[in-house]
């Protein structure tokens, strides 16, 4: 067996209650080893995910199923850094994921 | 993060979402969490591996408070869940758990690290002497907010 994060789906299940991702372009602060990025990132238009640590964004791209690989986009780059060569007001949803 | 550096995210987060944006924050409760041996629908052992969250998870209550005080974000609704990491062993979970947390920067507590040490020897014990399916677990209760951006 491998582990096993959320097999009971409360995490996704309050998620997609919360908010609508149809054709959203998505922002994920921290997205660490992009395991909530996978979860929904077949029902936006697009995602940003990025993450102050390389290893963790090494790790999220290796772990990224060949489906999804159009669909998100995971950066190694400071909140900060982002923000500066990025526009302002270019995204519908963010999402802290355990990152604050 | 600092609680400085938590409200300067939210701000820059802030700037980046379009006017009718939303912001959905997911961390764990104040209240710590749960380590657990658990077979089919049976818990045979449940223990708080914290009696308390880290420094991080209550500076980021704060911050998500400020935020809303100074009116750059509004509350539209918040919501708690369950969320449990299982493992087939202890090894197989510290091993993921050390991974996971490996960017993390709590301070070491020693007094702490023993008794999670006592704690995973327990399980360990129960699961030589339980059916094969019993599974190591960490039970997180989580909370989610969907926070709206005010502009003036």
């Amino acid at each position: 067996m491998t582990i096993q994060s959320d097999p009971e789906k409360n995490e996704t299940r309050t998620l997609f209650e919360m908010a609508d991702f149809g054709g959203k372009r998505v922002l994920e602060v921290g997205c660490g080893d992009g395991r909530l990025t996978q979860l929904y990132a077949d029902k936006v238009a697009a995602v940003t995910a990025i993450d102050p640590f390389a290893q963790a964004i090494h790790r999220a791209q290796l772990k990224l199923p060949e489906g999804l690989q159009d669909q998100i986009d995971f950066k190694h780059s400071s909140i900060d850094d982002f923000a500066r060569v990025t526009e302002p007001a270019a995204f519908d949803l963010a999402i802290l994921s355990w990152s604050l | 993060m600092a609680h400085e550096g938590m409200v300067h995210a939210l701000k820059i987060i802030h700037r980046l979402l379009k006017t009718d944006g939303l912001l959905v924050d997911i961390h764990p409760i104040a209240e710590g969490y749960l380590i657990k041996a658990i077979q089919g629908e049976t818990i045979l052992f449940s223990e708080p591996k914290r009696e308390t969250c880290s420094e991080d998870v209550i500076q980021a209550e704060k911050a998500i408070s400020q935020v809303i005080e100074q009116g750059l974000f509004a509350l539209d609704q918040r919501s708690e869940f369950d969320f449990l990491t299982y493992g087939s062993s202890v090894p197989e979970l510290r091993a993921y758990l050390e991974e996971q947390s490996s960017f993390e920067t709590d301070p070491v507590d020693d007094a702490l690290d023993e008794r999670v040490e006592g704690l995973y020897a327990q399980i360990e014990e129960i699961m030589q002497t339980s059916p094969a399916d019993t599974q190591v677990a960490i039970h997180e209760r989580a909370i989610m907010s969907l926070l709206r951006p005010v502009r003036e």
